[in-house]
Formats: structure tokens, sequence, C-alpha cells
């Protein structure tokens, strides 16, 4: 609970004959993280992949991209599992035949696409003459006629050149369409009046009719494209439908089938023999020898390997808490992954993480509302680190509640007392924030000054562990020395000095100032001259969590301004002004949730990770993975 | 009932005890949380310590809203 899981470092070794038997229990016991074999020698070399391996990288192409066609994504859920042993049987023929299918109905997607494609560049070719009534073909092929067909600005003064001409006009977007028709003597000239007015020509399909029946025939046959491509869409949307269960099964099976293929890859073998190197949870290693035992008949052994010590930096590290504070992993993870020798801090920012939240947001009505969303989002949403925060969410919203019945605060307003909303029920003493700033102050330095206190602590029992007694009296018990000697001689000092009193020298004083220097000497001792430069760290640390007071009072603040915003413009006008009063408010009150979320969010962490985290914790170290897979589509008999 | 004069200076007070040290810490973060997030586009294993690294200077805005509280909420004794 308070560390990474403990773990045993194996050698599983035996004769190449059972390798793929031990593969196949290893794999299904998902728990062995394997140390890749890399230095090789003249004894050792580094296993083959089986040859199955690249057939099956193969197959596993071919399904993926009949996958993406059907846009199937991985992530769907089904309700049946296949068995393992039938996709094996019917793989290859199966997906051959699926291919077949999906390929012919998508090549038939892309042809209609290239065929709508076409007609629609020869409609923008024909539309510009569509009030022309002259047929297609009499457009060209004249010996002594040159004809200009195309757009311009305006159209060209030709008179001057040639009274023998035809010209055919129409408005046509910003400009006009243009066909002229000239004796090909005049061809140059023309063509230099219409370039003058912009002219751009057209190059026109080898077609029959008038532009127009041309253009009314196309869209007809664009239609019935487009009401075959719809009926191919449902082809595919029915194959992906028929086959979603067996592509996602059979994908799972080859992922699986692969990692087993070339897992010899991160193999030591001999000629005969193969060694693998890794780790095993210590809670499941028993079962796994068993396991491995009993299928390979004796003969791979998974053996505990104690020839050397053990180096926290080489194992691998998987989390272990209890239920409820699991999701706060995400958080120690965020930071970093500890150490194997190192505490997993998870249970502490789960027990502080939402008190610190709650502290500063502490409405009850913000409070109702967050845990709202948490529970949607969480039921809506998948993925897992986001429904991870969304617990975090609920649990902070729950202490938040129970610290908007200290603060008597629902939405900014006072709810129970006099001037409340519920001005008969007041049976207990609240803390209404704006009117206890002082005290709130003081109690926000109090946790600053415990919670370091806990790092301290913490970071004494990891160095302890690490480095030794002297060690961690010297790094770590000589800060805790000066920061209560500090807080010994704040105390004695800040009443008289705000009061503009003598001092006085007191017993508790004269402690303080002896705890102090007796730190600073070890500290010395400990990190040296760098150390001291440290030293203000201590009083910035502490003065940080004064924020759990300001940030609560910022969105009290906003809360305030809403409320009496809306009840200034608006409601108290009576008639129509309350809805808009209402609408303010739900919007004002809308956003301050969200800014209360992510600031009380990011301000509480951090809390965590910049004064509480770096007292004690370092991390950095290695994820652990385990060779195998968690089944979702698939089942072993 | 408290002198206007000083009523008013105190708002000023606090006003720039907020605005100042936003403005302050708004410039310190700039730049290392443009860095954190380069740093991040590298290595995602950053975002922990970019998020770190990236809110120390806030620290001093919380100190300027501490002091602006204070400074309207708390009536310190007359020296």
């Amino acid at each position: 609970m308070f560390e990474p899981q403990a773990m045993t470092k194996v050698i599983v070794a035996g004769s190449k004959d059972y390798m793929g038997l031990a593969i196949d229990a290893l794999h299904k016991h998902n728990v062995m993280h394997i140390t890749d074999f890399v230095k090789e020698d003249d004894d050792f070399r580094i296993g083959k992949p089986y040859a199955s391996a690249s057939k099956l990288s193969e197959r596993a192409i071919s399904l993926r991209s009949i996958a993406s066609y059907l846009s199937i994504t991985g992530k769907e859920d089904t309700p049946s599992r296949y068995a393992e042993d039938a996709i094996a049987d019917e793989i290859d023929e199966k997906t051959e035949r699926l291919s077949f299918e999906v390929t012919q109905v998508t090549r038939n997607i892309s042809d209609i696409d290239s065929r709508i494609k076409d007609i629609n560049d020869k409609k923008r070719l024909l539309d510009p003459l569509k009030n022309f009534d002259l047929p297609l073909d009499l457009y060209g092929g004249y010996r002594s006629l040159a004809v200009f067909v195309g757009t311009a600005k305006w159209s060209p003064t030709i008179s001057d050149i040639t009274k023998d001409y035809e010209l055919e006009i129409a408005p046509y977007m910003r400009g006009y369409a243009i066909a002229i028709f000239v004796p090909r003597e005049f061809q140059d000239d023309v063509l230099k009046r219409l370039q003058e007015q912009g002219y751009s020509a057209l190059s026109l399909p080898e077609m029959q009719g008038t532009p127009k029946d041309i253009l009314a025939d196309l869209d007809v046959q664009l239609i019935e494209l487009q009401t075959e491509k719809e009926t191919s869409r449902e082809e595919l949307s029915t194959l992906r439908e028929r086959y979603i269960d067996y592509i996602l099964a059979s994908d799972e099976y080859l992922s699986i089938a692969t990692q087993k293929a070339e897992a010899p890859l991160r193999f030591a073998t001999t000629k005969n023999a193969f060694i693998i190197e890794g780790w095993i949870p210590t809670k499941n290693l028993e079962h796994v020898q068993r396991d491995v035992d009993s299928v390979t008949d004796g003969h791979v052994m998974v053996a505990i390997d104690e020839s050397e010590a053990i180096n926290a930096e080489k194992v691998p590290i998987a989390l272990e808490n209890p239920m409820p504070s699991e999701p706060f992993e995400l958080l120690v993870k965020a930071f970093a992954l500890p150490k194997y020798n190192e505490i997993d801090p998870t249970m502490f920012v789960a027990l502080i993480y939402p008190f610190l939240f709650a502290l500063m947001l502490g409405d009850i009505g913000y409070g109702a509302v967050i845990i709202g969303i948490g529970l949607v989002v969480q039921r809506r949403l998948k993925s897992k680190g986001i429904r991870d925060l969304a617990r975090i969410l609920v649990y902070a919203g729950v202490l938040s509640i129970v610290f908007g019945f200290i603060y008597n605060e629902f939405f900014g307003v006072a709810l129970f007392g006099t001037g409340g909303l519920i001005p008969s029920f007041y049976a207990y003493p609240t803390i209404p924030r704006f009117e206890n700033i002082a005290t709130l102050l003081v109690v926000t330095l109090v946790i600053g000054i415990l919670m370091l206190t806990l790092g301290y602590v913490l970071g004494f029992v990891n160095e302890y562990r690490q480095h030794g007694l002297k060690h961690a009296v010297l790094t770590k018990a000589s800060w805790l020395l000066m920061l209560w000697g500090g807080v010994l001689v704040v105390i004695e000092i800040l009443p008289p000095l705000t009061k503009a009193a003598a001092i006085s020298i007191s017993p508790a004083l004269l402690a303080g100032f002896g705890l102090v220097v007796i730190g600073l000497v070890f500290l010395l001792g400990g990190e040296g001259i760098v150390g001291i430069t440290e030293l203000p760290t201590l009083l910035s640390n502490v003065l940080s969590y004064s924020r759990l007071l300001s940030i609560g009072v910022s969105s009290l603040g906003i809360a305030l301004a809403v409320n009496r915003l809306s009840y200034a413009l608006f409601i108290d006008k009576g008639g129509v002004w309350i809805i808009f009063g209402v609408l303010l408010l739900i919007i004002g009150h809308a956003v301050n949730t969200a800014l209360g979320i992510l600031d009380s969010g990011l301000q509480s962490l951090r809390l965590h990770y910049v004064e509480f985290f770096t007292k004690f914790y370092r991390g950095g170290g290695m994820k652990y993975k385990p060779f195998g897979l968690i089944r979702k589509y698939t089942e072993e008999q | 009932m408290v002198d206007p004069t000083a009523a008013g200076l105190i708002a000023i007070a606090a006003a720039l005890a907020v605005g100042l040290t936003g403005i302050g810490a708004a410039l310190g973060e700039q730049m290392i949380g443009s860095a954190a997030v380069g740093a991040m586009a590298e290595d995602e294993g950053f975002f922990g310590r970019g998020l770190v690294m990236t809110v120390i200077p806030e620290s001093i805005v919380i100190f300027g809203l501490v002091v602006a509280l204070i400074l309207l909420f708390v009536t310190l004794p007359t020296i």
C-alpha cells in the first residue's frame, strides 16, 4: 500500500523443445516483466522468432486494412467472446473472403467517386454555355472560321476589325460567357481584344446536343451515381455489422499470436536451451512456478535469481493501492513513478488532495454540481484516465459539501442563520469565510506546516532506507528541526511585533532558536553551503499554503458578484427581467464552477507536487509491463 | 467609520498588490510554460515536472492576493 508491489527477480530456463509451452503459460498469466536480453556473446545468442511470426504480421496487416475500411477502431464493445481455437481454424480462409468482399465494395465506391468527379468536371465546363442554344459539336471543326469560347469580364469590341462575325453572349458569374465566330484571318486580332477583357478559354468536352440538354442529362446521371454510392455504403455498413465481432476477435488473436511468436527475440538462447530473465510480482510467483512446471512436465524451471543484490533502479514498478485510493495513482504517475525502495505516496495524496480541493471550493451548491459532473463523466466516458479524474472529482465534491456546511455557503449565499436562505434552521456554529480571513489564514499555514512535516518525515524514511540513518538525519531531520524551530520563533515574536510591544525572551523562543541552530549544523554537514541557499524555501513553502484561503475567497467573491449583479440588474425589476436574471445566474455560476474545478484542482495538485513531493519523492522508476495481454474479445478453452 | 481617503488608499494598495504580482507571475510563467510544453512534446513523462516548474512563479500572485485580503479584511492594530 505504501510501497510499490514486491517483485522477485526470476530466471526461466529450460530446453528449447519446451519453449513454446513455457511462452504460452507465461503469456496466459500476464505477470512476468521480461528483461530483454541484449548482450550477445559466444555462448548466448538472442533467440530467433518463430517462423510463423512474419506470416502472422502479414495477416494482421490485411485484417487491419479491412478494419479501417469498415471504420472499426478496436475500442468497440462486443456482447460475446470468440473461442480462440475457432478463430485459429478459419482465420486464413475467412479473412481472405472478407477481404475480397470488402475490396469489391470499396473499389466500387472509389469507381463511383471518380465518375462523379468526371461528371462534375464536365458540368463545370458546360455551365457557362447553358444559355446558348447552339449544339456543342458546332463550337469547332471549321476550316475557315475561328471560334473562341470562354468567359470574360466584358464583351470585346470587334466591329472595327471586321463586320463579318457572330457573337453569342450571356451574363455569367461576375462577367460574361462568350462565343465568337470570326474568319480565320482576324483570329489574332480578335484574340488580342478578348485578352484585354480578361478572356479565359474553355476546353469543351466532345459531346452531342445543346449544353442545356447535356447538363440536364448529367444531373440525372449524377443522382443515379449518388444512389448507387449510397447502396454501396449501406453494403459496407452491413458488412461491418456482420463481421465486427469476428474482426475484433481475430485482431486480438493475431496480436497474441504475434507476441508469442516474437517473444524469443527477448530471450537468451544456446543451441539447445533458452533463458528468460525478468521480474514477477512476489504474490504471483508460486502460482506461475507451479503452472509452468506442470505444463512443461518439469522441463522448464522458474527459479528465483539471487545471484546479485537487487538494484532498485532496475526493478519494474507496479503500484498497488486499495480500490478507493486507486484513481489517485494517476496523479502520482503524472509526476513520476516511485523507485522500488521509495514510498508510494498514493495513499497520502488520496487523503490530502480532496481535502485541500474542498477547503478551497467549500460550497454546498458547487460541491453537488461537481459530484453530478463526476458521476456523469464516469458513466459516459470510457477512457481510464478520464474516469479516474471523474472519481477524484466525486470525492472532492463530497468534501466540498462538508466544507460548504462549515463555511455556510450555497452558491455564494449564506444558507442558514439570519440573512440566509433557511433562516429558521441554525443549529451549529458556522465559519463564514469573509468574516474569518485572519483565522483561516492561520489555519492554512498550520496545514502547510503539518504537510511539510509529513513530507520531511517520509523523506527521512526514504533516506534511511536508501542511505542509512546518518544521511537521513543530516538531510531530512535537519530541515524538520529548522521548520519547527522557526515555527516556535515566529509564534513568540509575531504577536509582540504587530502590537509594537517589546519581545520578551521566553524559554520557547530560546528553544526555537536552539532547534534552528542544531538543524543548521546538521544541514551544513549533510548538504553543505548549497543547503543554506535553500533555506528561504522553507518560509515560501509554508506561505504558499495561504493559497488555500485566497483561491477559495476569490471563488466566493465571483459567486457573490454574480448573485448581486443578477439581483440588482434584473430580478429586482420583476416581470420579464427575472428570466434574464436567472439566465445570468446560471451562466455566471457555470463559469465559476468551471473555474472552481480548474483552479482548486490545479492548486491542490501544485501543493502536492511542489511543496509536498519535493521533500521526499524523487521517482524515476521503470514501468511494469507484464508479458501478456488482457483479452477483450477472445477466450481460451 | 474609516476615513474615506484611507479606505480609498487601502483599496488602491490592494489592487496594486494583486495586479502587479499578477503581471510578474504571468511574465515568468510565459517563459517557463513555453519551454515546458516544448519539453513535453519530446517526452510526455515530463508533464508532472513541467507543471511544477511552470507554477513556481505563481506563488507571488498568491502572496499578492493574501496581502490584498489582509489589507481589505483584517484590521491591523495601529502602530
